[in-house]
């Protein structure tokens, strides 16, 4: 038996233009391209297909994310939204984020999108310093970002903004004004990501010529720790190794991710997910891409459980240790070494756990 | 046809280098309208196998002298080409690749005539890719070159210049007949290591081996003897009849001896069985390859190997990886110490972790080389600087030509091995060739100097080193190994020391941070996939206490610049 699909994922994936640093799955046309157009009606097909199955009656979460949403114009958009309304039983509290871009988010669409349901909004700031912005090849200014913050912040109470630190040239003081800021602005949940450098980008190529210079993990490590001790001090929660909230504010549909539920991805190169009764099976442009075991399956929730600040009880990793031998060791060795700390019987990660997530999560699954 | 026929190895190919000898019979339709039979030796130049040229040259009547048009008369050259005269050989000086728009072959004919004192107008000028002057050769051969002298009458002695193992045949050898003639079912004799066995067939190679009846007098060609312990077949042995054989054996036979040891350990501890294999394997094809158990405490177990040289080394350590696929450390090379106790014992010291207590050693003695190097006279002053800071000994210095100086050196072979070849060629722009000859043991004011990672000494990068130059040494090898060593969780220091004085310090700083904070639902696969890489990384590392250390680390010693 499988499991049924709790978080549903639509993916756009189209921007204005790319950025520097993304190799996602995007391509930059024009909003009134053509292939928008049949790209978003091919989408609303499928979902429709896939409500008549019966396969999102347990969805409890939407996400739609790309690519930039707002981008494809705001009639696409609307038929999107108003389908996930038709073809799910939303209860009025499930959250149902789109993500936003400050250059395409209007007062007009936002409004559109909270009255047919959407009621959480994702926007991709990046930085409030308008040479962060320059440097990321970014295409809106600063100014654009705080009117796109007001703007969502006016329909919705539940909004989020994605930070990115550690940008060639930025500075601490310059960080930490971006973070003073977007606090100030009343958003709710903040993402935080390191700059990841990502092969054959314009950023990847800038910095090989020595044109740019990426901050090496000791300066990004002191960013990371500035980030945790204002966004505490602001009282934010971190509960993911890159989330902060508002208590209450959590992201749900992250969440899911997090803690091994089982999800559909619909649109191109969107990913699916599926607990079944003899593992776990991923999904991508309707194909089987990967089939994990019981043990893997088991290794690999174990491993995304400890992205987040509630950890795993004790009592879970001593129940593991019977499919999974040596994984009581591993959670030794991990508090031994201080990534991990015990409290209230849980593990948890500790600050230098958060920056070395890589060492706790490549012990568990090296298990597997 | 292919290209580079009697270098077969993939490793003598790629490098364009020989390290085995091939013997080879051609017929040869002459000018003069008769048919010569040539047995040809292609043979090493390399010092590392000097013996075995020396054989080879034993067994030959006269030797092509092949210079390249582009590097001129080099010290190998001269060594070479020493040793051919001191076997009373005809030498027939060519100067090959005058095809390259850098030959100058002016310049090169000078050399040959000052520096080898052979007269060079006779020299041939060829280019072996192009064919130029190889029929010229061919018959130089021919009108200068003497038949083989022989007595057929006389008792059986053949020269053993070379053998290879056959899965099949056992060890096959390859022979020059001196006197007498050898056939199949005769009953023989190897006079240095005493063994009597059967002729089961003889043969000649064109290159495939080809069955002939007997070989006589002044042939060349190889034996089965049905053999299976190639130590029992020496390279520079004399075959004989095992019932009224030869009184005497032919001159110059002697032990071949390693010169240089390094650890090989298995970086996964269950490859211990394989790489004992293999090196049993290799060994039936190289005889001169030694071997015995050695246990390191942070690399487990593995093995003490000995080679004629650096270049040895390297080829034989590319063939295990590469021909029996394992994943192998090599410790930092290191030689013969004679240590003499103060009990009156003399130990022989293959391996730093062997050497006893600093208080029960009377003295120590190490091999010292006798260097031979031509260079340009402008870098005379660079390989004084560099041998001197290596602790050579000045000997003697002569001008070969207007643009080749001779200089002569008494060199610790300790110090030679690390890197100084590759400085001597840096600091001449690559002017400068070597080659260099066993000279003598002397006592030398010498210390084991461990490093310690985390507190703890690692047997496996110990070294011994004179003691004038044990702390700059210290601190350079730290100071690689900090570049080396990947960062890892907690700090790592470093330390050099003597016994429990500590001579240089640094550290690896602990990693700060280590994570792609992205990971939603596409992104979970591929970041397993990167958590999968670098685990594969750290299997290329071996564990020491709590300290990752990468294979590189262990020959870091070759690569430091102090």
């Amino acid at each position: 038996m499988s499991e049924d699909y709790r978080a549903l994922y639509l993916h756009i994936p189209f921007c204005a233009s790319r950025c520097g640093y993304c190799d996602f799955v995007t391509e930059a046309l024009e909003a009134d391209d053509e292939r928008i157009s049949s790209y978003t009606e091919e989408l609303i097909r499928v979902l429709r297909r896939s409500s008549r199955s019966g396969e999102l009656g347990s969805v409890k979460t939407v996400y739609v994310g790309g690519g930039t949403p707002t981008h494809i114009g705001s009639r696409r958009l609307i038929s999107l939204v108003y389908t996930v309304g038709l073809s799910l039983n939303l209860h009025t509290d499930s959250e149902f984020t789109v993500e936003a871009n400050p250059e395409s988010l209007t007062a007009p669409l936002a409004r559109d999108l909270f009255s047919l349901g959407v009621n959480r909004f994702s926007l991709g700031v990046q930085s409030l310093n308008d040479d962060d912005l320059l440097v990321l090849g970014r295409g809106h200014n600063s100014d654009a970002a705080r009117r796109a913050i007001a703007t969502a912040g006016e329909r919705c109470n539940n909004v989020s903004v994605d930070l990115i630190c550690g940008i060639p040239k930025q500075t601490l003081s310059g960080w930490q004004a971006t973070l003073r800021e977007v606090v100030a602005s009343g958003v709710k949940h903040i993402s935080v990501y390191p700059l990841t450098l990502e092969a054959t980008t314009p950023l990847a190529r800038d910095i090989a010529a020595g044109r740019l210079v990426l901050p090496d993990d000791d300066s990004q490590a002191e960013l990371l720790l500035a980030t945790a001790d204002l966004l505490a001090a602001e009282g934010f929660e971190r509960y993911e190794v890159a989330s902060w909230a508002r208590p209450g504010y959590a992201c749900a549909h992250n969440i899911a991710y997090w803690t091994g539920q089982s999800y559909l991805g619909l649109g191109r190169g969107a990913a699916g997910m599926r607990n079944t009764a003899s593992g776990r099976q991923r999904y991508q442009d309707g194909e089987l891409v990967e089939s994990l075991s019981l043990r893997q399956r088991l290794a690999e929730d174990l491993m995304l459980a400890m992205r987040l600040a509630r950890g795993i009880a004790v009592s879970e990793v001593q129940a593991a240790e019977e499919s999974l031998a040596g994984i009581a060791a591993v959670f030794s060795t991990l508090l031994a070494d201080g990534l991990v700390e015990l409290c209230e019987g849980r593990y948890c990660p500790t600050q230098r756990g958060w920056l070395l997530g890589n060492q706790i999560f490549g012990r568990i699954w090296a298990l597997a | 046809m292919v290209e580079q026929l009697l270098d077969s190895m993939d490793i003598e190919r790629e490098r364009g280098i020989t390290i085995k000898s091939q013997a080879v019979r051609v017929l040869y339709q002459a000018d003069d309208g008769r048919e010569y039979q040539f047995n040809l030796i292609d043979t090493p130049g390399h010092v590392d196998f000097t013996y075995e040229v020396s054989r080879s040259l034993a067994a030959c009547e006269g030797a092509v002298l092949v210079v390249d048009a582009t590097q001129g008369v080099e010290a190998q050259t001269v060594a070479n080409a020493m040793m051919a005269m001191n076997a009373n050989l005809e030498i027939i000086p060519l100067i090959n690749k005058i095809d390259l728009p850098a030959a100058d072959v002016e310049r090169v004919r000078g050399e040959i005539e000052e520096g080898l004192a052979i007269p060079a107008d006779e020299a041939i000028l060829a280019s072996a890719k192009t064919g130029e002057g190889v029929h010229k050769l061919l018959e130089a051969i021919v009108a200068r070159i003497p038949a083989p002298r022989g007595e057929a009458a006389r008792p059986l002695k053949a020269l053993i210049f070379d053998s290879y193992f056959d899965a099949y045949r056992g060890v096959v050898a390859l022979v020059r007949v001196v006197d007498g003639s050898l056939q199949k079912g005769q009953m023989i004799r190897l006079m240095a290591t005493d063994v009597q066995t059967l002729v089961e067939e003889v043969g000649v190679r064109r290159p495939a081996n080809t069955p002939v009846e007997a070989l006589k007098s002044g042939e060349v060609g190889y034996l089965m003897c049905g053999l299976k312990d190639p130590s029992l077949v020496k390279v520079g042995d004399t075959v004989t009849v095992a019932q009224g054989g030869a009184d005497e054996p032919l001159p110059g036979y002697r032990e071949v001896k390693p010169m240089v040891f390094t650890g090989l350990f298995p970086i996964d501890g269950d490859q211990y069985e394989d790489l004992r294999d293999a090196l049993e394997k290799l060994t039936l094809n190289d005889p001169a390859l030694v071997y015995e158990p050695e246990t390191s405490h942070a690399l487990g177990f593995g093995f003490r190997v000995g080679f004629l040289g650096l270049l040895h080394m390297e080829v034989v350590k590319e063939r295990l990886e590469r021909e029996f696929d394992l994943d192998l450390i090599a410790t930092a090379p290191s030689v013969e110490y004679h240590v003499f106790t103060t009990k009156g014992e003399m130990l022989a010291i293959h391996s730093p972790q062997d050497m006893p207590d600093a208080t029960l050693i009377e003295r120590i003695e190490e091999p010292y080389l006798k260097a031979t190097i031509l260079v340009p006279p402008d870098y005379v002053g660079a390989v004084m600087d560099l041998s001197v800071g290596r602790r050579g000994i000045f000997d003697t210095m002569q001008y070969l030509s207007a643009s080749t100086v001779e200089m002569k050196w008494a060199i610790p072979l300790s110090e030679l091995i690390v890197d100084y070849f590759n400085q001597l060629k840096s600091r001449t722009r690559g002017y400068a060739s070597l080659d260099y000859e066993f000279d003598s043991y002397r006592a030398s004011d010498l210390v084991k100097l461990d490093i310690l990672l985390s507190g703890k000494a690692v047997d496996a990068l110990s070294f011994i080193v004179h003691k004038d130059k044990a702390y700059a040494r210290g601190d350079a090898l730290a100071k690689k190994l900090k570049e080396i060593i990947p960062r890892q969780l907690f700090e790592v220091p470093i330390q050099a020391a003597i016994g429990s004085r500590i001579l240089a310090r640094t550290n690896v700083k602990a990693l700060r941070k280590d994570v792609l904070a992205k990971c939603y639902g596409g992104d979970i696969t591929r970041k397993r996939k990167l958590l999968e890489k670098q685990k594969a990384g750290k299997r290329r590392m071996k564990n020491i206490g709590n300290v990752e250390v990468p294979q590189e680390a262990f020959m870091a010693l070759l690569k430091v610049d102090e």
